[in-house]
């Protein structure tokens, strides 16, 4: 089948830019890279991106086509010439571009170092030769686990886009993987750096980052798992936990969200008084709800009494989870397997 | 379109937002559908309860879908992207684990709340009425046309992404919005960010970073031409139209851009009134545009 691909080029020499249409002959399984590959060997050696594995495994081939992420090697090419188009290929967004479809890695990796993706095991010597993790344990940190680091979240992240020192997908997706493990003993020193001005609750919740994981890792599912443990042991001192907590005391007070809180609440009450000639022009359009009279839900009893239980069951996890991994039992067996 | 459905407004349209619910009530009404309210429903806690208490999250909608349930009704309506994300997303875990739905039946039995079988779909407006017979009724009702008004359409994320979630319709390239321009007898505007965040979760806590990604699409629509801007989700239409002008001093540009919730473009092309539809409690002053529609000048 005929391809045909529109390729964003750079020359970082003559710092000049391009869209160059090729259109090559492939076979009919032919992915994005293999289009690529023959485009590189038959019309144009100078074309540059990174590939290695070419089964989705290493994370080199991360590169956009029609502007979303995608890893090249994963991207079949007859869907696209059946339906026929004439795709853009760019490289990846929120990343310094090198030449072509490469794009300097630095800053992703930067963001991993910060992270302390390794495991910290407080200087505490396991029960037998090593640590003994549990399938469910092994359950709670394999989907971040997944990550092959290829940049296709961090591409897309409009919260990077507007704050490029955020953390970020990746890095927070690998941070989960270490909060969750029953092993870590980091606690409260590794929450801190995910509490920091570009941390979680940076996080805008754009949902990109689950949509073009190729790995089906869900890094917004993972900052959020990060938030909660940060919510969870009582740090509370960034806007974003504060507004959280706005949220959850609404549902108890009222059912429903206490707007008029979430402004001094979440900006704390100096930077509110600085709010109040935009307050007013909300009021005068009517959007500011009497605080007096806050609307309440019917049988709010109900959700009261549920938030109470549910508070009790999720500290008897955290606490669980607190204690470390299982102890495995002492039979003779495992005393064999240490030695 | 279903003939009824267990109606949730959530917390906006039913407090600072009403301009939403009344619209969409009014607009039920034209096009048939029977809106049959919850009593008791809450907050479905957004983005907040479910990233910081996310056990308390999944029973919170549990206890709403349960409701939805015991009112005999097998489809939720929602009219805002969060409430539809953070309710289907509880409603396909709870539908695919039978031993976490009967857990959480436990605990809603323990204080006093219905329990929730898992028979109960959750369906945003704009699906309702971006095809099939529920298009067609709109195309119907539609007798008002807005013509020579450019509207540029923006979703938001949430009704978009996760598609394995949503997936009503293609995330990169949606066509509902435009498609009830269309019916609407108004012209669908065209721009990158239609798809993007208005960054509002985070407009109180990082309250830079939400601007910045609050002026792309403004920027964008009002370079393209639009006239408004549509949305079918009542978080972003506070970001782009309560905030737009703090995000217009910051990229210190004009954009004096009306912005219409979905049910409002979808009554104002029905005929209902700039009162019915109420207006007047935008911030974004509506005028330069509705005088159009309704005095064509």
């Amino acid at each position: 089948m005929q391809v045909t691909l529109k390729i964003e080029r750079y020359n970082p020499e003559a710092d000049e830019s391009r869209q160059e249409t090729f259109s090559v002959d492939v076979v009919e399984e032919a992915t994005l890279l293999d289009v690529l590959d023959v485009i590189k060997d038959e019309v144009d050696g100078s074309l540059t991106y990174r590939k290695s594995c070419r089964m989705a495994v290493c994370g080199s081939c991360g590169m956009r086509m029609d502007g979303a992420a995608v890893l090249a090697c994963k991207t079949p090419m007859r869907p696209v010439v059946e339906a026929g188009e004439v795709p853009v290929i760019s490289p990846m967004g929120n990343l310094p571009v090198l030449k072509d479809l490469v794009v300097d890695m630095e800053p992703f990796w930067a963001k991993f170092r910060a992270i302390k993706p390794y495991l910290d095991d407080g200087g505490e010597e396991p029960p037998v030769k090593e640590w003994r993790v549990q399938q469910e344990e092994l359950d709670r940190v394999m989907t971040e686990a997944l990550c092959i680091q290829c940049g296709c979240c961090v591409s897309e992240c409009n919260s990077m886009e507007a704050d490029p020192d955020f953390l970020g997908p990746a890095a927070l997706a690998k941070a989960a993987r270490f909060v969750n493990d029953v092993r870590d003993r980091g606690g409260k020193s590794r929450l801190e750096i995910y509490n920091g001005p570009h941390g979680v609750w940076d996080c805008t919740r754009c949902y990109f980052c689950n949509q073009r994981c190729p790995k089906g890792v869900h890094p917004r599912d993972a900052i959020a798992k990060v938030g909660a443990a940060i919510y969870q042991e009582g740090m509370h001192s960034d806007g974003g936990a504060r507004h959280a907590k706005v949220f959850v005391k609404s549902t108890h007070q009222t059912g429903y969200l206490l707007e008029t809180h979430l402004v001094p609440e979440t900006v704390g009450p100096v930077n509110a008084i600085k709010e109040i000639p935009f307050a007013l022009r909300l009021a005068r359009a009517g959007k500011v709800p009497n605080p007096l009279k806050p609307h309440k839900a019917k049988k709010l009893d109900e959700v009261r009494k549920l938030n109470k239980l549910i508070e009790s069951q999720e500290q008897a996890t955290l606490e669980a989870a607190n204690a470390g991994p299982t102890r495995p039992p002492a039979d003779p067996a495992q005393s064999k397997e240490s030695e | 379109m279903k003939s009824s459905y267990a109606y949730y407004p959530g917390c906006l349209a039913s407090l600072s937002q009403k301009e939403l619910d009344t619209s969409t009530r009014a607009i039920a009404d034209k096009l048939g559908m029977t809106l049959v309210d919850i009593p008791g429903f809450t907050c479905c806690g957004a983005g907040d309860v479910h990233e910081a208490r996310p056990e308390y999250y999944l029973h919170l909608n549990a206890r709403i879908l349960g409701q939805a349930e015991q009112l005999g009704q097998d489809t939720l309506m929602t009219i805002c992207n969060v409430c539809t994300l953070n309710l289907r997303q509880a409603n396909a875990k709870l539908q695919a684990d039978p031993e976490l739905l009967r857990r959480v039946n436990r605990n809603l039995k323990e204080v006093g709340a219905a329990s929730y079988s898992g028979g109960v779909d959750v369906r945003h407006l704009l699906w309702e009425i971006a095809e099939g017979d529920g298009y067609e009724k709109l195309k119907q009702i539609a007798e008002k046309p807005l013509t020579g008004i450019k509207i540029a359409p923006f979703y938001g994320c949430q009704i978009l992404r996760p598609s394995r979630l949503l997936g009503f319709e293609d995330p990169d390239r949606p066509q509902s919005l435009e498609r009830i321009i269309e019916a609407c007898g108004a012209e669908p505007v065209d721009y990158p960010s239609k798809i993007k965040c208005c960054g509002f979760p985070i407009v109180l806590a990082r309250a830079e970073v939400a601007l910045g990604e609050l002026i792309q699409p403004l920027a964008e629509a009002k370079e393209a031409g639009a006239d408004a801007m549509v949305t079918p989700c009542p978080l972003c239409h506070l970001s782009l139209d309560a905030w737009q002008g703090k995000a217009s001093r910051e990229a210190d540009m004009e954009f004096d851009l009306p912005i219409f919730h979905l049910a409002q473009l979808v009554g104002a092309a029905a005929g209902l009134s700039y009162d019915e539809l109420q207006f007047k409690r935008h911030v974004v002053k509506a005028y330069p545009v509705t005088d159009k529609i309704y005095q064509g000048v």
